[in-house]
């Protein structure tokens, strides 16, 4: 899987997890940009994510993310290793 | 002792700073230790052992977990450590009176005083030894600098509560430059002048109101009581985390904010992310994400994602989680069921915004007005709760501001609680609990006479506000008690 297919495969979860109707996410996408996008929200994303892309996260990077592009990063070394 | 007293201002604060800028870099450390220790030994010289136990425990719990296969067990260890001495000190009393009303029994037992600061700096030990845990600082091989970590004097007795990680890389290596002073100087300042001249004047007319029995007070006295609480606290505990930071930064350390304009918030969610921000965020990062993450991979859940569908179960799941950890907040800000109660009523709003989706701001301006009135009533009566010493004082007070419950008649009139000086302070104190002023003065932050003028402007707030210092008695930070 590439960059741009993560980015699209999350863009769909985002939408779906916060009821958004548009999502569009950059390496610097925060927390802040994004409505609803809050703790509560963050644990719910994060179970979608291991739950789609077949990983799991341990609780130092699901508190560590600063931004979107960490998270991909993140999400292509765990497919590739 | 207190940032607001002769001794700290001129004496305890010029003596530390010229020793810490006059010696060498290695020493620095030392000397902020040194005087740390003093700082807490000053008030509390029997308590001190508590202060460097926790030290010693949270020293060894590191390396223990960094060094050995039994990371989680070690961890476990050090926790219920620190949350023991907790415990003891802080609940204690609470725990056997309600045992002995419980049982109408009772159990004699000699009162617990508890350690100034204890609250805040446990749960500074707790985030270092979750923070090596995670992996994501190393555990900190001398012992000096942890315990400077845990009892540095700027926000050791009230926060904010500082994260390891947050601060690790500057303990070990930071500079001191002029800027930094001079921006710690003028924030020092603004903090003391903020619990000097607007946090105590509103602390007057609060305390005369709540200190009568409710039937004396009618619908606009309640409220006024409320109000002047409300802003109270404020300015009390922004004053105090402005101090801190002001302080922090005279020694070259960079504290996070604490408070970011908490009145103008749309939801009580949003209120949360700008109160005490440091003791949010502490509750998320240790309790809140751990808490909803083991119940999200939870046995239990994947049952329930199955019998009532993932949206539901995820509804259950945020209830549990909140429930817990806002009985947590309550319970951390004192032994009393008026802040058992409190913290609950704040989650319940939270848990209702989520639910409703209020916790969105709206997309008309109405409804983004109504959302602020709606914020503005959640947390000033919130704080009725916060401010009385019973539930059923909190109760009756809450009725007669709705005008429900009326009492005889009421005696002191609305002049009796307010003079001319103390609704200047409350108009004052109203507007600068907006952004509005600061955003005006940061337009022009380049403009060097005024910058002249608001060095001018905080020499004469210094000046007032420690002449209120010299006249006043003993008047203790509302979250010492905490």
């Amino acid at each position: 899987m590439n960059q741009a297919e993560v980015y699209q495969q999350l863009n769909e979860i985002f939408k779906e997890n916060l009821d958004l109707d548009e999502v569009n996410l950059t390496a610097s996408t925060t927390a802040d940009d994004i409505e609803g996008w809050d703790s509560l929200a963050h644990i719910g994303l994060i179970a979608a994510i291991e739950q789609q892309f077949g990983i799991r996260f341990v609780m130092k990077e699901i508190v560590g993310l600063h931004n979107v592009g960490e998270m991909v990063e993140l999400i292509l070394s765990k497919l590739n290793a | 002792m207190l940032f607001s007293s002769m001794t700290f201002v001129f004496m305890f604060l010029p003596i530390v700073c010229t020793l810490y800028l006059l010696v060498r870099k290695e020493l620095k450390n030392f000397v902020l230790l040194a005087a740390s220790i003093l700082f807490y030994a000053w008030g509390e010289p029997r308590y001190v052992a508590i202060m460097l136990a926790t030290i010693v425990i949270n020293w060894l719990g590191g390396i223990l977990i960094s060094e050995t296969k039994y990371k989680k067990t070690m961890l476990f260890l050090t926790v219920i450590g620190d949350l023991s001495f907790l415990f003891y000190f802080k609940y204690f009393n609470f725990f056997v009176e309600n045992i002995n009303a419980l049982i109408g029994g009772h159990i004699d037992f000699i009162k617990v005083i508890m350690p100034i600061g204890i609250s805040f700096y446990t749960f500074q030990a707790i985030s270092y030894v979750v923070d090596v845990y995670r992996e994501e600082v190393k555990a900190q091989k001398d012992i000096y600098k942890l315990a400077l970590y845990i009892s540095l004097f700027p926000q050791l007795v009230a926060g904010p509560i500082v994260k390891y990680h947050d601060v690790a890389d500057q303990i070990e290596n930071r500079t001191v430059d002029f800027d930094k002073v001079y921006y710690g100087v003028r924030r020092f300042i603004v903090g003391l002048a903020k619990k000097m001249l607007l946090a105590n004047t509103m602390g007057a007319v609060a305390d005369k109101i709540f200190t009568q029995p409710t039937e004396q007070l009618d619908v606009a006295i309640s409220w006024l009581g409320a109000v002047c609480y409300t802003l109270q606290i404020y300015y009390d505990f922004s004053g105090y985390s402005d101090m801190a930071i002001g302080l922090g930064s005279i020694f070259g350390f960079k504290f996070l904010e604490n408070f970011n304009y908490p009145f103008i918030s749309k939801s009580i969610s949003e209120y949360w992310r700008r109160w005490h921000i440091s003791l949010g965020s502490w509750f998320r990062d240790y309790m809140f994400l751990p808490l909803s993450r083991a119940f999200s991979l939870s046995k239990t859940y994947g049952k329930a994602m199955h019998a009532i569908g993932r949206k539901r179960a995820n509804i259950l799941l945020t209830f549990i989680a909140l429930f817990i950890v806002w009985f947590a907040t309550g319970f951390w800000h004192g032994a009393a069921w008026t802040f058992i109660v409190w913290g609950l009523y704040n989650g319940f709003f939270i848990f209702v915004e989520i639910l409703t989706g209020w916790n969105k701001d709206q997309k008309s301006i109405g409804g983004r007005i109504a959302q602020h009135l709606y914020t503005i009533l959640v947390f000033v009566l919130s704080f009725v709760i916060f401010r009385s010493n019973t539930l059923s004082y909190a109760w009756d007070y809450l009725l007669t501001m709705f005008g429900i419950k009326q009492g005889g008649e009421v005696i002191y009139k609305m002049a009796y609680y307010v003079d001319r000086l103390e609704i200047i302070a409350l108009i004052v104190g109203i507007f600068c609990a907006t952004p509005v002023f600061a955003k005006m003065l940061s337009l022009n932050e380049k403009h060097k006479v005024l910058n002249i003028l608001i060095d001018v402007w905080l020499l004469v707030l210094f000046v007032v506000s420690t002449s209120y210092i010299a006249a006043s008695t003993y008047n203790p930070f509302i979250y010492f008690r905490f």
